[in-house]
């Protein structure tokens, strides 16, 4: 029993992580619900993970001039407050509209040129050490 | 205001202040301060992003984009996930001149290159679909299980420990893909055309991954070789990360790069 306890705590552990991390996507997914009805497509591929409070990830994407995206942000962990904001190559940011409703963030971004952009996840306060994310984002 | 609460209110104000702070949304921040780590490698998109802007650029004549050869399978497992890629990217280009039998032509095609590299299982569901959604010609269905079938293949080999092969998939599609953006943009010129080459951080990240390939018999591939290459070519000719509108003769010469690639994985002339 000593040896399989470490497996199964660690296997409990794991379980875990990827609980949040999908339920976290299923905010991201439901996040994007809205622009779905617009037309708009959802790629399959999610990103996400944890943060403590204040820590931020970058995600870098190639955007396209011409179309119009929407990063679509969840997280787990109720009375959390996440946001995403994306950025040029150049740090500027290029947000035109950001909507929040409790566990849902979006921000949308017609981009002024074709290239490289970070969406930037923050984790602003959260009620525990470590809040789990996900990300999706749509176009059209 | 009594002196005691002085203290007290600008601690107040000085909280309240710090949440808004926090919550705030900086207009810049410094990139290159940012920890490496807390950037994840760039995205890939997918290629229906692409085609989408196309289709806004005008009514290019897609038929004629169309490669009549699919192109030869051999057992050579970088060729095959390289080829794998650019048939899937001939998919986007059959939806967009909306040729039924072509794209159901494709759906089989990729279920058989999947079978060849064992994740046949991955995308059985995607090539059904393909060829149901064809024969109703629903096209914007079609592109979305196109983009699907890459992504699920492509998450079936990193399952099976094959990431070097995963990534062959995705550069054989944007190589594939690339062929078809500058014969368009080279035919009909325009500066905004072009711009959808800027793809600096993009040819960056499939440099990286290509030489940076665990894999040595994957990394020795000719074509992989080959394809490292190109990118290195490629590079200048996109522009840098300023974006300065790349020139007519830069698409000439990107596609003439990427079109002696297609060649070489459909016809496994390396």
């Amino acid at each position: 029993m000593k040896k399989i306890l470490p497996v199964i705590l660690l296997t409990l552990a794991l379980t875990s992580a990827l609980a949040y991390v999908d339920d976290a996507l299923s905010f991201a997914q439901e996040a994007s619900l809205p622009y779905v009805k617009k037309e708009f497509s959802v790629r399959e591929d999610a990103w996400g993970g944890d943060l403590a409070v204040k820590e931020q990830q970058a995600m870098q994407a190639q955007l396209f001039k011409g179309n119009e995206y929407w990063f679509c942000l969840g997280t787990d962990v109720k009375g959390a407050v996440l946001t995403v904001n994306v950025y040029d190559s150049k740090g500027k940011l290029v947000n035109v509209e950001t909507r929040r409703t409790g566990r849902l963030s979006a921000v949308r971004v017609v981009p002024p040129k074709t290239g490289s952009y970070f969406a930037i996840v923050t984790v602003v306060k959260s009620p525990q050490e470590r809040t789990g994310w996900a990300l999706v984002y749509a176009y059209k | 205001m009594p002196n005691i609460l002085k203290p007290v209110v600008v601690a107040i104000l000085f909280a309240a202040a710090s949440g808004l702070n926090a919550e705030s949304i900086p207009d810049a921040v410094d990139l290159s301060s940012f920890p490496a780590k807390a950037i994840d490698d760039v995205v890939v998109p997918v290629p229906s992003e692409v085609f989408l802007v196309l289709d806004k650029l005008g009514n290019p004549n897609w038929r004629g984009e169309m490669r009549e050869s699919l192109g030869r399978q051999t057992g050579n497992r970088a060729q095959t996930a390289l080829l794998l890629g650019t048939v899937i990217a001939e998919g986007f280009v059959a939806v967009e001149a909306e040729d039924p039998e072509k794209v159901k032509d494709i759906g089989r095609r990729v279920l058989s290159l999947s079978k060849a590299i064992n994740v046949e299982k991955a995308v059985l569901e995607r090539s059904k679909s393909i060829i149901d959604k064809a024969d109703l010609k629903d096209w914007k269905a079609v592109r979305k299980e196109f983009d699907g079938a890459l992504q699920d293949v492509k998450g079936a080999m990193i399952e099976l420990g094959d990431g070097d092969l995963a990534q062959l998939v995705s550069v054989g599609g944007w190589i594939r893909g690339t062929e078809v953006l500058t014969s368009i943009v080279r035919k009909s010129y325009t500066t905004d055309g072009a711009e959808l080459l800027h793809q600096p951080a993009l040819v960056s990240f499939f440099s990286k991954k290509l030489e940076s390939m665990s894999n040595r018999r994957l990394a020795d591939n000719d074509l992989v070789i080959r394809i490292r290459k190109m990118l290195t070519s490629i590079r200048p000719l996109i522009g840098d990360e300023d974006g300065a509108p790349i020139p007519a003769e830069n698409v000439k010469k990107i596609h003439q790069l990427t079109r002696d690639i297609v060649v070489s994985i459909t016809s496994q002339e390396s």
